[in-house]
Order: structure tokens, then C-alpha cells, then sequence
């Protein structure tokens, strides 16, 4: 074979480093954002944006009022629709709930609920609304999704370790990785043992 | 393939992903409404169940809001009720599915609590019901009792 007509494995190598690279842009930065989001999901919740209002009870209010009077009929349906007239709620009612001798509460059809306690006098409504692009980022990174997912992030997992081991030939002379440029792959490969070895 | 044609074609990729219904209504294998039992005559004698496959029915009156690990089913019994529990990821259920009623279908676990671990369990529930909590006043282990579900179905 003529020198011209060798293989050149070094340009084909940054060409599929270069192109493959391009290709897992976009998941990896649904990778990279929904990983940040799911390590700090104890301090901010990603998926979901919870709305809390409290509404303290009036004294001489219908709520107060109805609650001296629990043997009337029907009493769990009239305390729910005063939760909703006090919270100025328009979704329907989907169910209700004594969590405790002082706590009930009512689930509305559109995700909210109004928690009546009775103890503290007041009403607090929540209404939770998803993050819808994080959420979505999440469901993927956590695989929910499973079937067809699962076989496109193992490619994905599979092109991420090429463009780990192709990025070792990429590059010739002083910065090579083979050469002083070597301090940062080992650097790379002792921070995760450190982590398995220490902790 | 131009400019504007890939363009179009990444709006339609990202539209068909954040459309896609991410609620599920079916998880796991399907439930089996032949072992339903009531949630009250299942903690009545917990022990009875540990280990066994059982399929419970209830309102759906909490969920996990972080990950969708967990949720709580309303037993027929006044102020009481059962935990679905799933590893992460497992399952995941839907916060909006409070109020709906839910099948579940698994095994009866039993997880006993040190005196530490009851102390903080009843300290998280406390918190969670706005309650005031006295730890000092919890001086004994206990233990809980969850399912540890195979299929779960979310009825409308």
C-alpha cells in the first residue's frame, strides 16, 4: 500500500469524534440538566412548582360555624364546598379525606388540594403545576419512559465511551493526552476512585 | 438538508417530546383484582399478610411531589391508610393523581424502626401535617407497614 493510499486513522477518528459529538449535544444537556436537578431535588423540587396559600378562619365564619355542628347530614359534602367558596376554587371536587381528627382535606379535579385544620384555624391550598421541560428532562434521565428509550440511551451510553476513547487519539505532539497532557486523564480517573476508596 | 428544514424538524422532535403524555395511568404488570382486600382488614393483622401478595383499592390521598416514589391509598377505616412504596425510578407516580382511586397489587413489607429512625419518621409526619412534635415524648421502636406494589392501576 502507497503512502497515499494508507488509511488515514487519525482523520477518520477526529471526523467521527467531531460528528458523533455534534450528535449527542442535545442529550447531553438533557443528561447534564436534569442530572443537576435530580442531585438537588431534596432542596428544589424540579418537577413540580408547588403554590401554597393559607387562609386563617374567621371566628363567626360558615366553616367555624358548621364545625360545632359535625352530626348534620351530609356534613363532609357542605365543609368541602365551603373549602372551595372560601378558596374561590372553580375546579370540581374529586374526592375528600380525614387525614386525622383535625385535618381534612379536599382533592380538586385540577391537581389542587384545600387542607381544613382545624386546630390552627385555617384553610391552606396548594395547587402543584408541573415544570414542564424539566419534568420532561427527568422522566428521560430517570428512563420512565422505558422500551424504545432504553435501547436509544445505551447508544447513547455507547457513543458517550467512544468520544471518551476517541479523544485520546485526537490530538498529536505537545498536547497529547499521552504526554505532560496525561496529568489531566489521570486526574479524571483518580477523582472517582478517590470517592469509591474513601467514602 | 438546509438550515430551515433542520430547524424544523428539532421543533418538531422537541414538541413530540414534551407533549407526549407523561402520565401514566398503568405501571407494572397488571393488577389482580381477584386478591382485593380491604386496606382496614389488611392492617388490622399486618402480620398476617407480610410476605404475601395482596391488591388493595383506596383513594389516592398523598404522592411523593419530589420523585413520585410513594403514594398513599385511604383505607375504608377512618384516619388510616397505606403506603405504596416503589425504589426510585420503578414507578413513578403522578401528583395529579390525588383524589383519584388506585389499584394496587404487591407485597405486604414490614420495616422495623429503631427508636432513632421512629423518632424521625414521626418527626417527618409531624411536619408534613403542620403538627407540633415533641420528640422526648417518643420512646418506643415501631414498625410500618408498606406495599411494595408489582402493577398499579390509576382509575379516573
Amino acid at each position: 500500500m502507497t503512502k497515499r493510499n494508507r488509511i488515514n486513522w487519525f482523520r477518520i477518528n477526529r471526523g467521527l469524534h467531531r460528528d458523533i459529538g455534534y450528535f449527542c449535544i442535545g442529550m447531553t444537556i438533557v443528561f447534564a440538566i436534569s442530572g443537576i436537578a435530580l442531585n438537588h431535588i431534596h432542596d428544589w423540587n424540579s418537577n413540580y412548582k408547588i403554590d401554597k396559600h393559607i387562609y386563617p378562619l374567621k371566628v363567626d365564619g360558615e366553616i367555624v360555624r358548621l364545625l360545632s355542628h359535625p352530626a348534620v347530614t351530609d356534613f363532609d359534602h357542605q365543609l368541602s364546598q365551603l373549602m372551595l367558596q372560601t378558596t374561590k376554587s372553580v375546579s370540581p371536587l374529586k374526592a375528600t379525606y380525614w387525614e386525622n381528627e383535625w385535618q381534612f382535606k379536599a382533592f380538586l379535579n385540577d391537581g389542587s388540594t384545600i387542607t381544613l385544620m382545624t386546630d390552627a384555624r385555617q384553610l391552606v391550598y396548594e395547587h402543584v403545576s408541573p415544570r414542564v421541560v424539566l419534568k420532561a428532562f427527568n422522566f428521560l434521565h430517570l428512563n420512565e419512559g422505558r422500551n424504545a428509550w432504553v435501547y436509544f440511551s445505551d447508544l447513547y451510553a455507547s457513543l458517550l465511551l467512544f468520544l471518551a476513547i476517541s479523544a485520546l487519539f485526537m490530538v498529536k505532539g505537545r498536547h497529547s493526552p499521552w504526554r505532560r497532557k496525561s496529568l489531566y486523564v489521570v486526574a479524571g480517573i483518580l477523582v472517582p476512585l478517590f470517592f469509591i476508596l474513601m467514602i | 438538508m438546509n438550515k430551515s428544514k433542520m430547524m424544523a424538524l428539532a421543533a418538531v422532535l422537541s414538541t413530540s417530546l414534551l407533549c407526549q403524555p407523561l402520565v401514566a395511568k398503568d405501571f407494572g404488570t397488571p393488577v389482580n383484582t381477584d386478591q382485593l382486600m380491604a386496606i382496614s382488614t389488611v392492617l388490622a393483622s399486618p402480620q398476617q399478610y407480610v410476605g404475601q401478595q395482596v391488591t388493595v383499592a383506596g383513594t389516592i390521598v398523598g404522592v411523593c411531589e419530589k420523585r413520585g416514589c410513594w403514594m398513599e391509598l385511604a383505607s375504608d377505616a377512618k384516619f388510616e391508610k397505606l403506603r405504596i412504596k416503589v425504589k426510585d425510578g420503578d414507578m413513578v407516580f403522578p401528583v395529579s393523581a390525588k383524589g383519584s382511586k388506585a389499584y394496587a397489587t404487591g407485597t405486604l413489607a414490614e420495616i422495623e424502626l429503631s427508636l432513632e429512625q421512629t423518632q424521625k419518621y414521626l418527626e417527618k409526619l409531624a411536619k408534613r401535617r403542620q403538627e407540633q412534635f415533641d420528640v422526648s415524648k417518643v420512646t418506643e421502636s415501631m414498625r410500618i407497614y408498606q406495599l411494595v406494589p408489582t402493577g398499579v392501576s390509576i382509575a379516573d
